[in-house]
């Protein structure tokens, strides 16, 4: 059924604002520099000398963290006196900026190291490009992420593998699993907790990475307990 | 138009981080207690002693709400001077530990009452398929169902609950959580597997025949030395 021009051209609006409306895109971009701020982040580190304060700010909040090339010898250099607290989960690049006593420190801690050799990428590219990759596995292995800021939650939690053996990463507990296997008869974990914040911060969320189903339980405490 | 390599690398990263939001798996297990919580639910009871608090403030929240078999007696019990303001929708069993009174009771009041013969699926399986379908039915928004009762008790029962939690992941999309007095149990979803497209439900995969990362599958992990 032809249409008049009018109604072609509305048309075409509508599709173009229903476009905009489902591209909308609400920033709020120094939220991630806000000790209150609610962004998810993960943060990437260039070679340049750092600002300390918005390194700890933004370390703090990232799920994850990476340095490319050379940013790691900024990091190393920065972090004196704390660096087992500020280990970047992968550092890559072509390996020609970072120096052979940083690359041993941070290898011997079990960051990853990954050689990126394409030289029409920049170093930033391809670390953003591995970054999105890992953001994009973790998401695959059915990844959770579990608030526990309601005031509510009693001082205990624990994931129990009911179903049978469940590889499992996370982050937000005292006692982390790093890609450990929880089954019965070798590892569950019973009576741990929440990571301890500092007083007046809001507990950081629990995420749960599996690649099996995996039973979380909770305390719950009644107000004031 | 032919894209510079890292015009193209940021295109794909784009797609692939919007779907990555898609994706996200976020949680706060225990919103359904917080009279502030957001959270749409439904309720599910099961035959145990009833915390009155966690029953009030579930109750006046749920869309839905179900007694699996003698948790109607316990409702009957706690709920003694205002019975009329805690009629479930529905009550569904074998009926064994339902007591004749109680059943006489509800049924008069015009609650449903559902029989569910099979002796392979528990009364909290059955209970649960059962608010499954009627969720379809009525079409309802629905964010989590939740559970009361069913951790405590017969440990081979409290058992039995946790087997319906595996089933609940081919029942239901929907975040299936037990409740009961101080603890909270909740089966963490493996990861979803193929690219399904779920109305109202958000796991869209895009179309990864259009993009490929680039040159990252030669990028090596290096080994420490």
């Amino acid at each position: 059924m032809p249409c008049s021009p009018q109604v072609q051209v509305s048309r075409l609006i509508e599709d173009r604002l229903l476009w905009i409306l489902a591209m909308d895109e609400k920033m709020t971009p120094l939220d991630c520099l806000l000790p209150s701020g609610k962004q998810r982040i993960c943060l990437i580190i260039l070679n340049q000398p750092l600002d300390k304060d918005h390194l700890h700010i933004l370390w703090s909040k990232a799920l994850l963290r990476a340095c490319a090339d050379g940013a790691a010898n900024h990091l190393h250099n920065i972090t004196a006196g704390d660096r087992d607290s500020f280990l970047p989960d992968y550092i890559s690049g072509d390996f020609d900026s970072i120096t052979a006593e940083v690359k041993a420190f941070y290898a011997d801690k079990g960051c990853k190291l990954i050689e990126t050799a394409d030289q029409d990428l920049t170093d930033y590219t391809k670390c953003l490009a591995i970054m999105v990759e890992e953001i994009q596995k973790r998401q695959l292995q059915g990844s959770h992420r579990l608030e526990v800021n309601t005031g509510l939650e009693g001082d205990w939690c624990s994931l129990i593998p009911v179903g049978g053996p469940c590889q499992t990463l996370t982050t937000g507990l005292k006692w982390n699993l790093n890609n450990d296997v929880l089954q019965f008869g070798k590892l569950v974990s019973t009576s741990n907790t929440y990571e301890p914040t500092d007083p007046g911060k809001p507990r950081k969320a629990v995420t749960v990475t599996t690649d099996q189903p995996l039973l979380w339980s909770m305390g719950i405490g009644k107000n004031g307990e």
